[in-house]
């Protein structure tokens, strides 16, 4: 069937390279109406916060209790706002569990915390129940469970949020684009198109469809993420089968595992204590991986960042990334513990400095990015930032002195089309920019590119890659797809239940981003090449599990109703 | 929470610079996407290093150059190759205001939209407003000696030739070095000594600032003043304001530049359009330079004589020839040509009133009489033209030869400017030049 195809196609050649030309519209068109959709379906999420109780202030003003994990204080960042020079700035925290009842502990507060007539000791946890006298400094507070009624209309109001996006005609897109793309490959490629090419492509799809519908009998409404994953996904498919046809089945194999990762990940997630003691497991894994990886691995394109077991190669930091961000997590108790962020700091830094031994730049800059961003999401703490950063540039000002190969890229950052660089420093950028901008808006139709005989192609320049076969419309749809999963992060933490989640999200959400810009902006010369992985598109195995894996940063922050596989509706909170 | 909602503004701070760094590689690929398109390192449009599609024709539809996959094929007749090279380019880049490294993205077809997609992988064909076999008969005329000759329509800015010798034949030896004399396009990116073409500037500052009719000179073929000698080719006698044109008498030259002075003359060069850049379809041309003393009243003279410091650009200078003939008006040149009936009917874009129509009309009939009662008509029979000679010193053993000016032929509005290096005479040598390739430009269009 196949062969007759690719035969037919060989026979009727000069008529049928003709369809290429209508086939690049319907192929933008469709991918605008999948992303585009998706993208404003995200963006204008507004999450009514769910409300767990009230707290009553002498007074006479009730303060709703809408997260698992609440700050009480003075401060205007509290979650409870209590206006009294009693009150310390940051005076307690009261954390949600799952019977319902109540954890609450004192910070340190300068007038301390009454319960019930009883003083908290500090550091130590007190069990509360609604009903419960509570006096922060001194005022008087009850605590009140919310009633059936309010709590009908809570529902009401949650219901009364915009509804996910319904997903079958995205699915039905996405599918329409994938058949023509098969077809489109085979009018590009012609015999240098396999048979394992085709049937991963409708592999892909086939999951797809069988994710959602699983998923939606499950009861659950919200699969503008995913959809927007296997959209991409299916691009990365078309890449490898454009540019190494013998990989693309691996790459789909990857992606079957991502999808079962995303799965495992969401439902473990649901319950907070046990993704915060796995933690430890996590840290302890990573660092066995990364010490196999310096053991073990082999070099490509300079750096040594890849081990190859039994025919299989993978890239251990890649998996590392999906462990860093859950690593850097941290509940809002745990926010107010030193010890906690030191241990994520020392974990950092051995990450970094086996990275460095590795040579992998790229992947040393993404980790640096999101520590940064993490250890501000916790400690708030800006001047330690900018100390960080600043020993960080220092400490890159060495590694240039040493690594002259990454000197020498930097050197030609900016000049890569002046004849010093650019059939050296600056090949792969020129070739990117070139064949790229040759692709113009629609692109010349997948299998028609040049760029895939530049080193790196599918990978590094992916970016490249996909403007000139798929055009720039489509790669850039790409990027702001990436852009829009950390906006919905971001716009999420106002509904979020615990610190642990909003954190993770926001990391994995900066994880993408600067991931994102090291692979565009280096292909295209707007920063020095440093050879990453674009999210989900690249060839790679190890790349697109972890990107699947990410995801689900992403679900647990939805807080839409029954939207997110990755969220449970009955109450599952504090143990 | 409400902390954390604060803090992530950090992550909106990545966003926006992801988001900003997308608008600002829009912003170059939409302004340089065509360069890079037409990078040589693009497989896609280049074979063995040779652009492998389009086609490039001149104005009758000759072809001068079509690239397919099966390499780059120029025009048969190696004297229409070298005499269209510097129109045409060479694809090696070495003549970097060639066609083919101008404009390669509407050559590979390139557009926005399309990128370099075509189905026919024919690319495009790029029509030139030049005609070639005037352009033959141009390079002949020349013949191996240095120089050139750039002839555009001054109605609809239409380049019809533009020819610099000597010139490389690209099927045949070509010099290994890129920046060898014979690459260089003379014409749009030179600058000379006009000498007495020069003239002519001085006539617009004169007309403008004196009273012409009142001027006569007295030439003893020495003319010194003050100690130093402003010599003449001869004894031209008592001279009046357009005799002194006619037989381009330095020494009466020498006496307008003082009486219109430093300010004048430089305003009169700076109006011709001299001192500017020429665009033609994205190529620059070199502007020209002056230096009009005020203080000192021998170099001042020479300057308006179109010695001293005075450096012209060729390009500049024909579409100043072009403005005189136009009514004062300049018209853009171009050499793409636009197909387009409305547009060549409507006629090309002007620049700028350069003088006013008054004054062009009286330096018309001035070049008129010059031809008339000094070169002889019969040098240029059956064209209707005006023109001035210049001969330029340059240190050289013989004098540069000039010659410049514009035929008053409604069906044929050409204004034309020649030079020959230590040709002599203007009107004799580069004369003939013009005279050639007027000739076959008249009968070819």
């Amino acid at each position: 069937m196949f062969d007759f195809i690719i035969n037919l196609i060989n026979n009727n050649y000069e008529i049928l390279k003709h369809i290429t030309t209508p086939l690049r519209w319907i192929f933008v068109v469709l991918a605008i109406y999948i992303l585009v959709k998706a993208i404003l379906s995200l963006l204008s999420t507004r999450a009514t916060p769910e409300v767990w109780g009230y707290m009553y202030v002498e007074g006479g003003y009730n303060l709703p209790i809408s997260h698992w994990e609440n700050l009480i204080g003075r401060s205007s960042s509290s979650d409870l706002k209590i206006d009294n020079k009693s009150v310390s700035r940051n005076h307690a925290i009261m954390m949600r569990r799952k019977d319902g009842s109540w954890i609450i502990k004192d910070l340190s507060s300068k007038n301390g915390t009454v319960v019930n007539g009883t003083r908290l000791e500090q550091g130590k946890k007190y069990l509360i129940n609604t009903g419960d006298e509570i006096v922060f400094g001194n005022v008087k507070c009850n605590l009140a469970a919310i009633s059936f009624e309010e709590s009908r209309n809570n529902e009401e109001l949650r219901r009364m949020d915009r509804e996910p996006m319904s997903p079958w005609k995205s699915l039905i897109a996405v599918t329409i684009f994938q058949i023509l793309s098969i077809l489109q490959l085979m009018i590009g490629m012609r015999n240098n198109f396999n048979q394992s090419s085709a049937l991963s492509i409708i592999g892909i799809s086939l999951l797809m469809w069988a994710y959602v519908i699983f998923f939606k009998k499950k009861g659950r409404k919200a699969f503008e993420m995913e959809i927007i994953a296997f959209f991409m996904s299916t691009i990365s498919l078309l890449v490898t089968a454009s540019a190494s046809p013998t990989e693309t089945f691996k790459q789909f194999i990857a992606i079957c595992i991502g999808v079962f990762l995303l799965i495992v990940l969401c439902y473990f997630q649901r319950d907070l204590e046990r993704t915060k003691t796995i933690r430890l497991t996590l840290i302890v894994l990573s660092i066995g991986l990364l010490l196999f990886n310096l053991i073990f691995g082999t070099a490509k394109f300079g750096a040594t960042n890849w081990v190859s077991i039994g025919g299989m190669s993978l890239q251990p930091s890649e998996l590392v990334k999906v462990a860093f961000i859950l690593i850097g997590a941290g509940t809002l108790e745990e926010l107010f513990r030193k010890n906690n962020l030191y241990q994520y700091m020392a974990f950092s830094a051995f990450c970094l400095l086996c990275l460095a031994i590795m040579r992998d730049f790229g992947t040393a800059l993404i980790f640096f990015s999101t520590y940064l961003v993490v250890s501000y999401l916790r400690s708030g703490d800006f001047s330690r930032l900018i100390l960080t950063g600043g020993a960080a540039g220092f400490f890159g000002l060495i590694v240039l002195r040493f690594m002259p190969y990454i000197a020498d890229r930097f050197g030609a950052w900016r000049h890569v089309w002046e004849p010093e660089f650019v059939n050296g420093m600056g090949y792969q950028q020129t070739r990117t920019m070139s064949y790229g901008a040759g692709g113009g808006l629609l692109g010349l139709g997948g299998g028609n590119g040049g760029l895939k005989n530049i080193p790196a192609a599918n990978t590094d320049l992916v970016f490249g890659y996909v403007m000139e076969e798929w055009g720039y419309i489509i790669a850039i749809l790409l990027v702001l797809c990436i852009i829009t999963l950390s906006l919905f992060a971001v716009n999420s933490i106002v509904a979020g239940r615990s610190t642990f989640y909003t954190i993770a999200s926001c990391g994995a959400a900066t994880m993408f981003m600067v991931q994102t810009m090291l692979n565009v902006f280096g292909s295209v010369d707007l920063f020095p090449l440093t050879g990453v992985t674009f999210p989900f598109i690249s060839t790679g195995g190890t790349s697109m599990l972890a990107s699947w894996a990410m995801l689900s940063y992403f679900k647990v922050s939805d807080m839409r109703k029954n939207a997110s596989i990755a969220v449970t509706e009955e109450v599952e909170g504090y143990a | 929470m409400l902390k954390l909602e604060r803090r992530a503004r950090i992550c909106l701070l990545i966003a926006g610079i992801l988001f900003l760094g997308m608008v600002f590689f829009t912003f170059k690929y939409v302004s340089e996407g065509g360069d890079w398109a037409g990078f040589y390192g693009n497989t896609q449009i280049y074979t063995a290093g040779e652009i492998n599609r389009g086609e490039i024709s001149d104005r009758h539809d000759n072809i001068l150059l079509s690239c397919s996959k099966d390499g780059v094929k120029y025009n048969e007749d190696s004297d229409v190759r070298a005499g269209t090279i510097f129109a045409v380019g060479d694809t090696k880049g070495n003549i970097s205001t060639g066609a083919i490294n101008m404009w390669k993205s509407e050559l590979i077809g390139y557009d926005l939209l399309n990128g370099t997609y075509d189905k026919s992988q024919g690319g495009k064909k790029l029509k030139l407003s030049i005609d070639a076999g005037a352009s033959k008969v141009a390079y002949n005329s020349l013949n191996g000696r240095e120089g050139f000759i750039g002839v555009f329509n001054y109605k609809t800015g239409e380049i019809m030739t533009l020819v610099n010798s000597p010139a490389i034949d690209p099927l045949g030896d070509i010099p290994q070095n890129p920046d060898s004399p014979v690459f260089f396009n003379t014409f749009m990116l030179g600058k000379l000594t006009p000498g007495s073409t020069f003239k002519l500037v001085t006539s617009v500052a004169a007309i403008r600032n004196m009273d012409t009719d009142a001027f006569s000179f007295k030439c003893d073929g020495i003319n010194n003043f003050h100690g130093v000698n402003i010599r003449c080719t001869g004894n031209h006698g008592n001279v009046d304001f357009e005799e002194a044109l006619v037989k381009s008498c330095n020494g009466a030259y020498g006496e307008i530049s003082r009486t219109v002075g430093s300010k004048n003359l430089k305003a009169a060069a700076k109006d011709a359009g001299l001192m500017d850049s020429i665009d033609v379809d994205g190529i620059q041309a070199e502007k020209g330079s002056f230096d009009f003393p005020n203080n000192d009243d021998i170099e001042l003279s020479w300057a308006g004589i179109g010695q001293h410091k005075d450096l012209i650009n060729p390009c500049s200078m024909m579409v100043f020839m072009g403005a005189i003939a136009n009514d004062g008006k300049a018209v853009k040149p171009t050499m793409i040509d636009k197909t387009n009936f409305f547009k060549k009917k409507k006629g090309g874009k002007i620049i700028g009133e350069y003088i006013s129509p008054d004054i062009a009309n009286k330096i018309k009939s001035m070049m008129k009489s010059t031809v008339e009662d000094n070169y002889g008509s019969s040098r240029f029979s059956g064209l209707d033209i005006y023109a001035k000679s210049g001969t330029a010193e340059t240190g050289g053993k013989k004098s540069d030869s000039w010659f410049v000016g514009f035929l008053g032929d409604e069906a044929h509005p050409y204004a034309f400017v020649t030079w020959v290096k230590g040709g002599g005479t203007g009107y004799i040598t580069a004369g003939e030049v013009a005279n050639d390739t007027l000739q076959a430009l008249v009968s070819n269009n």
